[in-house]
């Protein structure tokens, strides 16, 4: 069973926004609802200066919080480890909002809902790739599977030693460049 | 109903379709269960983007006739396989509430109100006759930003009339950079091969805020691979992921700056001897005069250390021939300053210097494709008019192909003009100051607005004749030059949702039969399109198909190009330039407006997800703006200290045109003396109502005045003050 | 903020309502005599629970829309949520007919006083665990908090069995001493109990440090001091403080009945402004 993941490149990532507004077209979001948040930091002081934007959505934590919080099991992981909410299960609650470390659950205004990012998971399969990957325009992302050495994402998690943004805290599958 | 495709064209399935389908990505996203009840009802067309000026391929995918998704297209050589945001965005349009629906004609107490197609057409064909017979056909004017459709229609348009006033947004746009080019190089534009290059020095142009998702990922090819990427900006952009080095440099002074590397490449004979005595003109007149233009020099002008300067000089040379200095757009010489022209003209001078064009790695120029005759009993031939172009005697380095369009903002102040119209064009809310716009056109007879939505320009016009937007209507071919040559093509997706919305070439044929000169549009754009597309060996079906056709191989080769100047050489002196009463050598020309003490620089730009003003009240996109506060104004953290401006505060910018107040932004990412202003905020239209109020317009606060010989607006020629709204 | 005045209302509501509870239990032990009281007691825990459990589901919108959703409730016994769930399915009916046969004046018997004991200490301890286990809020994510909100819900219950008592049996009440007693103990034990967790919280990381200044000095500063500390815990402490271990004697006047109402009802404003404060005043730990 493949176990999927994504890498970010935030010294590729211009902050275009084409992933946030494609995802919000995939997945049918009104214009203020978005599965990726986008953090712009400084580092440094004039001249000196590096800047970055991150992209944040959710990193389908192996240890995932909110999917543990979740008093309706809503929240579910499937076999090859992507975190999914079953919309029919979900009461609106936000326990799960609360408890995930990286902001990405997003309270859905039309359903009530607490949806978030799922890889662009459909009939028993993520988006191969994930809509956010497939039109970033820099190549920023990569999605694939981390339990198979060959794959694109394993060579370059390997090559650029990316890391989730937390560290292990959750076992994050979102691997950042920086 | 030419936006409308038929129900047939979708089903028998593009080629794209099948891509789509063999890579799978019909199954991209969607999990809710309606949609997997839908997913049979899912078609897929390819068609443009009009996100911006670039045109990229894509493909949307409709559910059920109701636009889903759309992808860049892999064959297109802009977007190669891939959409930026305001692409996204932008392909929304349709569906987007603030959009025009119906024609509307202002009415006594300056509102505006409903009017059929055909009272309209009437109406303004009554007011062109009218104002032909008292003032001649050269008191009418188009002004028009260029998109596949538009730029024919509009100018076949005015020519019929028999005015030779056609002009494109390009003054406020790359006016003075193509012009700067063309007078060096005979091409208005070049590109940097990127593939190949090892150092590029970007001059105020930012690939990542003004994005061509192809050039992006070119840069991000060349930095992988290692080469020197050096951004001359007094903001470090958001292309600085991809730099090497940022450079800050005092807005306006780009041209000290390289002329400093072209001193040191000059006096330190690192120049390409055989390229600047085999291939160019005006090398000696050049080397005298840029003999005075040491480090030191530049470095009092510009700010830059003359020991980066100098080390910069030192690395193009060793990187030479497979180095340039990009040609830029808009950005910091495209419009900007009273020097632009002169700094696009010393920026090839540099990349002469390094030998860098035609060469692997270097500047190319390149060739692009363009229809072949067509049969004139179909088509008829417009006469050439009578009179020459509004504003080309006084601005005669204007390019031909697209003038200044300021020249018509001056025509109606003095009366020459008296018949406007505007075509996908904000010319009011960007072109220059707006008051100084509504000023003059409140003196024309006739202004006619062609848009999709209610712009600043729009409630400035007598008549407002809406299009229906990007997805619902068909083009004409669009020709892309480069190494490789295709035709593309803007094919409608979906149906259209407004039943009183044309397409342009309607909207055009229209007014041309009103004004008495519908002789000229005896044909539908399907007729023209597919004539236009034979004559280049395709058809319309073909590309209909496709979305996008290669073209025959122009055998792009590596090597010094031939230069379609008057000399046929590279151009160290230009004689027009000369006789246009400028300094015909390449040399230096400095900004117009100082800052005085307290007063700051004040220099715009693109962000990534919006186009002009166009983008602003689209949904998708003014809630990325809103969310992430990008309408503010940035300001150096020392700057905003020594004012005590805190991150988030309001403060009121001032300058002798004007004063707004706007939410700062504080950041280590610019140089101290300058503020920096997105340039798609502030609009003032009520029918624009998210994007109404949201921030401050740049424009308001710049004097109207035009570079000379050019007729560009000078839009960063200004200085403000700054303080910090109390409360 | 994930959570608003809703959760808060059902916060504070759920634990007054295992107070109250608990209060009517300590009163049929200690006081049989005091009937009004003690019923009072009983049908104010079914009361607030049910009120405190609406707002619950109004908060939770995407069940409020298809309320069969809310039968899930009990699939997660990992979520301190269905663990919740499970105290109030036993809670909630036990005060209910504890109430009922108040109403029609039967006796409670003992065992299920025993179990309504039980779970009102469970149901009130889960409002400050429901919290306490979201590691992403400094603010949440410590040991005191389910503390204090204990502490908080008894005495949120106490105060708000006493003031029917006060108004409706004052004769009976201002001799009951263990009753008064307990209730400036409680307030004093939440003084210190808040403090020792603000003093933690801002020592433990940024964003705590953070969330303890939007309190004691931020945006939250005039309701946390003037109407959690103040009205809530020094005002309570101070009014029934004073007779009980200043003065010695039993109060009678209409001005310290006036007084003492201000105590009660501040016990409860400090208790729901406990919760909102701690809801809204939480910053999340931010990995960037």
């Amino acid at each position: 069973m493949a176990r999927y993941g994504m890498l970010i490149n935030t010294k590729k990532c211009v902050g275009c926004y084409a992933c946030r507004v494609a995802c919000q077209m995939v997945n049918s979001l009104a214009p203020e609802e978005s599965f990726i948040s986008f953090n712009e930091l400084e580092q440094g002081s004039y001249p000196n200066v590096y800047a970055e934007v991150v992209p944040v959505q959710c990193m389908h934590c192996e240890d995932a919080p909110c999917e543990a919080v979740c008093p309706t099991h809503a929240t579910y992981t499937t076999d090859s480890g992507v975190v999914l909410v079953d919309e029919g299960k979900c009461i609106g609650c936000k326990y799960c909002m609360a408890a995930c470390p990286y902001g990405a659950r997003v309270q859905i205004e039309e359903t009530g809902v607490i949806e978030k990012c799922r890889f662009c998971w459909y009939e028993g399969e993520p988006g191969n790739p994930p809509r956010c990957v497939n039109t970033c325009i820099s190549g920023a992302r990569i999605f694939g599977d981390l339990d198979d050495p060959e794959s694109e994402i394993c060579r370059e998690i390997a090559r650029t030693n990316a890391q989730p943004l937390a560290g292990n805290l959750t076992a994050a599958k979102i691997y950042y460049v920086r | 109903m030419r936006c409308n495709p038929t129900r047939r064209t979708f089903l028998k399935g593009t080629a794209a379709t099948a891509v789509l389908a063999a890579g799978g990505a019909c199954s991209l996203g969607a999990w809710q269960r309606e949609q997997a009840e839908a997913a049979g009802a899912l078609t897929s067309g390819p068609s443009l983007c009009n996100g911006c000026s670039s045109k990229c391929g894509l493909v949307a995918t409709t559910r059920d006739g109701r636009l889903w998704t759309v992808e860049g297209m892999e064959e297109h050589p802009y977007s190669k396989g891939t959409l930026c945001g305001r692409g996204h965005g932008t392909a929304q349009w349709a569906y987007s509430d603030g959009r025009l629906t119906q024609p509307m004609k202002r009415v006594e107490d300056g509102s505006f109100a409903p009017i059929s197609w055909d009272d309209a057409f009437a109406e303004i064909g009554a007011k062109v006759q009218e104002i032909v017979a008292e003032a001649g056909p050269e008191a009418l004017a188009i002004i028009q930003d260029p998109r596949p459709s538009g730029k024919y229609y509009s100018k076949r348009f005015m020519n019929a009339l028999g005015s030779a006033n056609v002009y494109t947004h390009a003054a406020a746009c790359n006016l003075s950079k193509e012009s700067g080019i063309e007078q060096a190089t005979g091409a208005q534009n070049f590109s940097v091969d990127f593939a190949n290059t090892k150092m590029v020095v970007f001059i105020g142009r930012s690939y990542g805020d003004a994005i061509r998702p192809s050039s992006v990922k070119s840069l991000a090819g060349a930095a992988a691979k290692g080469a020197r990427v050096v951004i001359v900006d007094p903001r470090l952009n958001n292309t600085g992921v991809f730099a090497t080095d940022w450079v800050p440099i005092k807005p306006g002074t780009d041209i000290a700056l390289l002329l400093g590397i072209a001193n040191v490449l000059v006096t330190r004979d690192l120049y390409d001897h055989e390229f600047v005595e085999q291939h160019a003109v005006g090398f000696p007149e050049f080397a005298a005069q840029v003999a005075d233009y040491t480090p030191e020099w530049a470095e009092g002008i510009c700010d830059v250390p003359a020991a980066t300067i100098e080390e910069l000089a030192e690395s193009l040379a060793a990187a030479a021939p497979a180095c340039a200095i990009e040609p830029s757009w808009r950005a910091a010489f495209g419009c900007a300053y009273q020097n632009s022209f002169e700094t696009a003209r010393c920026v090839c001078a540099v990349n002469a210097l390094l030998g860098s064009w035609g060469q692997k790695g270097g500047a190319l120029l390149t060739s692009s494709p363009k229809a072949g005759d067509l049969d004139p009993a179909k088509f008829p031939k417009v006469p050439a008019p009578a009179s020459p172009r509004l504003g080309d005697e006084e601005y005669p380095l204007a390019l031909s192909g697209t003038g200044t369009n300021l020249a018509v903002l001056n025509g109606c102040n003095d009366g020459a003009i008296q018949g406007v119209f505007f075509y996908n064009s904000n010319a009011v809310q960007g072109y220059a100051q707006p008051a100084k716009w509504r000023e003059a056109l409140a003196k024309a007879k006739l202004v006619v607005t062609i848009d999709v939505q209610m712009s600043e320009t729009a409630l400035e016009s007598d008549y407002v004749l809406p299009e229906c937007t990007v997805l619902e209507r068909l083009e004409l071919p669009e020709f892309i030059g480069g190494k490789k040559h295709y035709v593309a093509l803007r094919t409608p997706v979906l149906e259209r949702i407004h039943p009183e919305t044309k397409p342009c070439d309607e909207i055009f044929a229209g007014l041309a039969e009103a004004c008495g000169v519908g002789q000229y549009f005896p044909f539908t754009v399907e007729e023209l399109a597919d004539a236009q597309l034979a004559s280049v060996g395709t058809s319309l079906d073909e590309v209909r198909e496709a979305g996008i056709v290669e073209l025959t191989d122009p055998e792009f080769a590596y090597g010094v190009p031939t230069f379609k100047t008057p000399t046929e050489k590279f151009q160290f002196t230009s004689e027009k330039v000369g006789t246009a009463g400028l300094n015909p050598v390449i040399g230096y020309v400095g900004r117009l407006v100082e800052p005085a003490e307290g007063e700051f620089f004040l220099v715009g730009g693109k962000q990534g997800i919006h186009s002009h003003t166009m983008t602003m009240n689209l949904e998708a996109l003014n809630a990325i703006s809103r969310e992430y506060g990008l309408e503010r104004l940035w300001m150096a953290t020392s700057d905003a200290e020594s004012l005590g401006i805190a991150d988030g505060d309001t403060v009121e910018v001032e300058s002798s045109e004007a004063t707004g107040q706007v939410t700062v932004k504080v950041t280590e990412r610019l140089k101290p003396g300058v503020l920096f202003l997105p340039t798609h905020y502030g609009s003032t239209s009520p029918y624009l109502t998210r994007a109404q109020g949201l921030g401050i317009n740049m424009m308001d606060f710049v004097p109207l005045h035009l570079e000379p010989k050019v007729g560009s607006v000078m839009s960063q020629e200004v200085a403000v003050k700054v303080r910090k709204v109390e409360g | 903020m994930v959570w608003g005045p809703m959760i808060a209302w059902y916060l504070f509501l759920a634990g007054a309502s295992a107070g109250a509870f608990l209060t009517a239990a300590f009163v049929e032990a200690k006081y049989p005599d005091s009937v009004k009281m003690r019923v009072a007691g009983r049908i104010i825990a079914p009361v607030f629970l049910g009120v405190g459990l609406i707002m619950l589901m109004l908060d939770a919108e995407a069940g409020l829309r298809n309320p069969l959703r809310f039968f899930y409730l009990v699939m997660n016994p990992g979520s301190v949520m269905t663990l919740g769930v499970y105290f109030i399915c036993l809670f909630m009916p036990v005060s209910l007919v504890a109430a009922l046969l108040e109403v029609l004046r039967r006796p409670v018997p003992k065992w299920l006083t025993w179990t309504g004991i039980v779970s009102a200490f469970c149901v009130a301890a889960y409002t400050g665990f429901l919290l306490g286990v979201v590691q992403a809020y400094p603010l949440w994510n410590n040991a005191i908090l389910p503390v204090l909100f204990v502490v908080s819900a008894l005495s949120a219950g106490l105060a708000a069995t006493s003031l029917v008592g006060l108004v409706t049996d004052r004769e009976r009440f201002e001799q009951m001493w263990l009753i008064k007693k307990s209730h400036v103990i409680l307030s004093a034990i939440e003084m210190v109990v808040l403090a020792t967790m603000l003093i933690i919280v801002s020592a433990g990381s940024v964003e705590g440090a953070a969330s303890v200044a939007s309190l004691v000095s931020g945006e939250y500063a005039p309701m946390f001091w003037g109407g959690l500390v103040l009205l809530g815990l020094v005002a309570p402490f101070a009014i029934e403080g004073w007779p009980v271990f200043i003065t010695r004697k039993v109060e009678t006047s209409t001005t310290s009945m006036v007084v003492s109402v201000i105590g009660e009802g501040g016990v409860l404003v400090g208790g729901f402004l406990l919760r909102l404060l701690v809801i809204l005043a939480a910053l999340p730990v931010v990995y960037l």
